[in-house]
């Protein structure tokens, strides 16, 4: 679904953001990119979506080549949500807010009414408050049901928890898993490891613009290596049961972890 | 050191109080973490402190706020800055010079120090921040972890009792999250300074605060040390805050009898009462 080849991007002035980079994420996929503040993640999100274009090497979309494609005709296979949602937000009511990309994608009128009400409906919004009315977090759902609204076949989210409390945090998180439920592909740029845990079955980790691991998330989090050079740490819980060593290596969540206790003592 | 009594604070035009019958105690040398939903009033209870409330932001104002003994409401914003330094939720729009240095410099000559005194507080604080390297850097080459950084250096060269900070990792990640708040730690501990924390990482918060403060709809609902607030982790997710992780195993380990209900609030603690558990 999303495949880089060998791609190189420099910012003009700079060094390299993005350095032979290559991997390919499979139709359905739910993939967390994880790095330190600079490590290309953003740059290689919006090389997905066409918003940057590789210097050398190919980024291909469903099938289609970036550099070939206009971004606006990728935009109708990605959807894209800023770290920002002020970034995207433009208009004066959530119910144009959400009406504005079919608009553009050029959906006939009844088409956009039947999607937005339904969108208005799974979100619980008021289609008729001001977008800038709403809390930050609120802003962010609205951002994101927009795109959910759109139906993409690719969601790429640029740290969608950033500035939320946890209800927030959760209630966009629920929202990205129900797509992804629907066959959506998604991937997520994302600081917080918990949520990583909760909702990615895969991670990549960039270190200076390089791929340093890839492979299911539980098994990058054990990977001492991976996580250092990535200036990460593992969740509370997989931090915990490394140190408590063999008969605790599948042991990354609260019950998960007090199921192996009880098993190791009945052993004893 | 900050005094809040029966505090209630609407904002012009609005219907809601944004601020509810606060009333807290925070004493000198305290780390205290502010914590709960969006609109639960934290950042308008830091507004308090500093004194933008009730001079910038207008409305129907109850109660007192008093710092180191005074007033806020009687004092000036100018007078307030001295001994309360505010690092602001958006440090890009608070930090408004071209330079690392120039940044520092601006306050301290906005106040009219004399030159002297300037430069020895301009080393020092660079020192102290530990981004004297940073010196003559363009803050528009710097990374959010060293923004945050200036922007402290900034407010502290004007040597304040008490920092203020809205979420002040926001944007960092867990690396450069962490950074910060061993810098405060360490201001707060070898300095006395008091810190007041707005934050959403509880993990952070739990490590390096001493005290919690939990806010829900204008109210403060908890407020005691650390470990004491996150006892009541049931109520606090409720609120829509949630715990660390190594507080649900607690809660687990006890659910299933295995422990008498020891709190752990760090993966040290988590893993001796672990072993404790296993050992039988």
């Amino acid at each position: 679904m999303i495949r880089l080849e060998r791609v190189c991007y420099r910012y003009e002035g700079s060094g390299a953001a993005v350095e032979d980079l290559s991997f390919e994420i499979n139709r359905g996929e739910f993939a967390a990119l994880l790095g330190e503040n600079g490590a290309g993640k953003s740059t290689v999100a919006k090389l997905i979506d066409g918003l940057v274009k590789p210097a050398s090497g190919t980024v291909t979309v469903a099938g289609l080549d970036t550099r070939k494609t206009k971004t606006s005709e990728l935009a109708k296979r990605v959807g894209f949500l800023f770290q920002n949602p002020d970034r995207q937000i433009c208009k004066n009511t959530v119910r144009e807010e959400l009406a504005f990309g079919l608009e553009l994608r050029g959906l006939d009128r009844a088409a956009i009414d039947e999607r937005v009400e339904r969108t208005l409906r799974d979100f619980g919004f008021d289609g008729e408050r001001g977008p800038f009315t709403l809390s930050r977090g609120e802003r962010q759902r609205l951002a994101l049901a927009s795109i959910i609204a759109a139906e993409p076949e690719i969601m790429i989210l640029d740290e969608p928890t950033t500035g939320l409390d946890y209800r927030e945090c959760m209630r966009v998180m629920e929202a990205v898993k129900g797509l992804n439920e629907n066959g959506a592909t998604v991937l997520m740029i994302c600081h917080d490891m918990e949520v990583v845990l909760d909702f990615a079955r895969r991670a990549l980790v960039l270190s200076k613009g390089r791929l340093i691991a890839d492979g299911a998330a539980r098994r990058i989090f054990r990977s001492a290596c991976a996580m250092e050079k990535a200036s990460l740490s593992p969740p509370q819980i997989t931090q915990l049961s490394l140190r408590l060593g063999a008969g605790f290596e599948e042991a990354d969540t609260v019950g998960e972890l007090a199921e192996a206790i009880v098993k190791r003592r009945r052993a004893v | 050191m900050i005094s809040v009594k029966d505090l209630t604070f609407v904002y012009e035009g609005a219907r809601k109080a944004a601020l509810s019958g606060v009333s807290m105690e925070i004493r000198q040398g305290g780390f205290v973490g502010v914590i709960g939903p969006s609109g639960a009033g934290k950042t308008t209870l830091l507004s308090c402190m500093n004194g933008i409330i009730p001079h910038h932001f207008k409305g129907d104002y109850y109660g007192s706020v008093k710092i180191c003994g005074k007033d806020t409401f009687d004092c000036s914003l100018t007078e307030l800055s001295l001994v309360a330094g505010t690092v602001f939720q958006d440090v890009d729009g608070m930090l408004i010079n071209a330079t690392v240095e120039d940044e520092v410099l601006y306050g301290l000559e906005n106040f009219g120090l004399p030159k002297a005194e300037i430069a020895a507080r301009l080393e020092e604080v660079l020192e102290e921040v530990g981004i004297a390297g940073l010196r003559r850097r363009s803050i528009s080459t710097l990374s959010g972890g060293q923004k945050q950084k200036v922007a402290i250096a900034a407010v502290l060269a004007l040597r304040p009792q008490i920092l203020l900070l809205d979420e002040p990792t926001g944007e960092l990640d867990p690396a450069s999250s962490r950074l910060v708040f061993s810098l405060l730690k360490r201001l707060n501990r070898e300095r006395g300074i008091t810190v007041v924390a707005v934050e959403q990482k509880i993990m952070l918060l739990s490590e390096f605060a001493s005290e919690l403060a939990v806010m829900s709809e204008g109210r403060l609902e908890f407020f005691g040390p650390v470990r004491e607030v996150l006892r009541h982790s049931e109520e606090l997710e409720k609120i829509g805050v949630n715990c660390p992780r190594v507080v649900a195993l607690s809660r687990e380990l006890e659910k299933r009898g295995l422990t008498a209900g020891t709190l752990c609030v760090s993966v040290d603690e988590a893993e001796a009462e672990v072993r404790r558990v296993l050992e039988g």
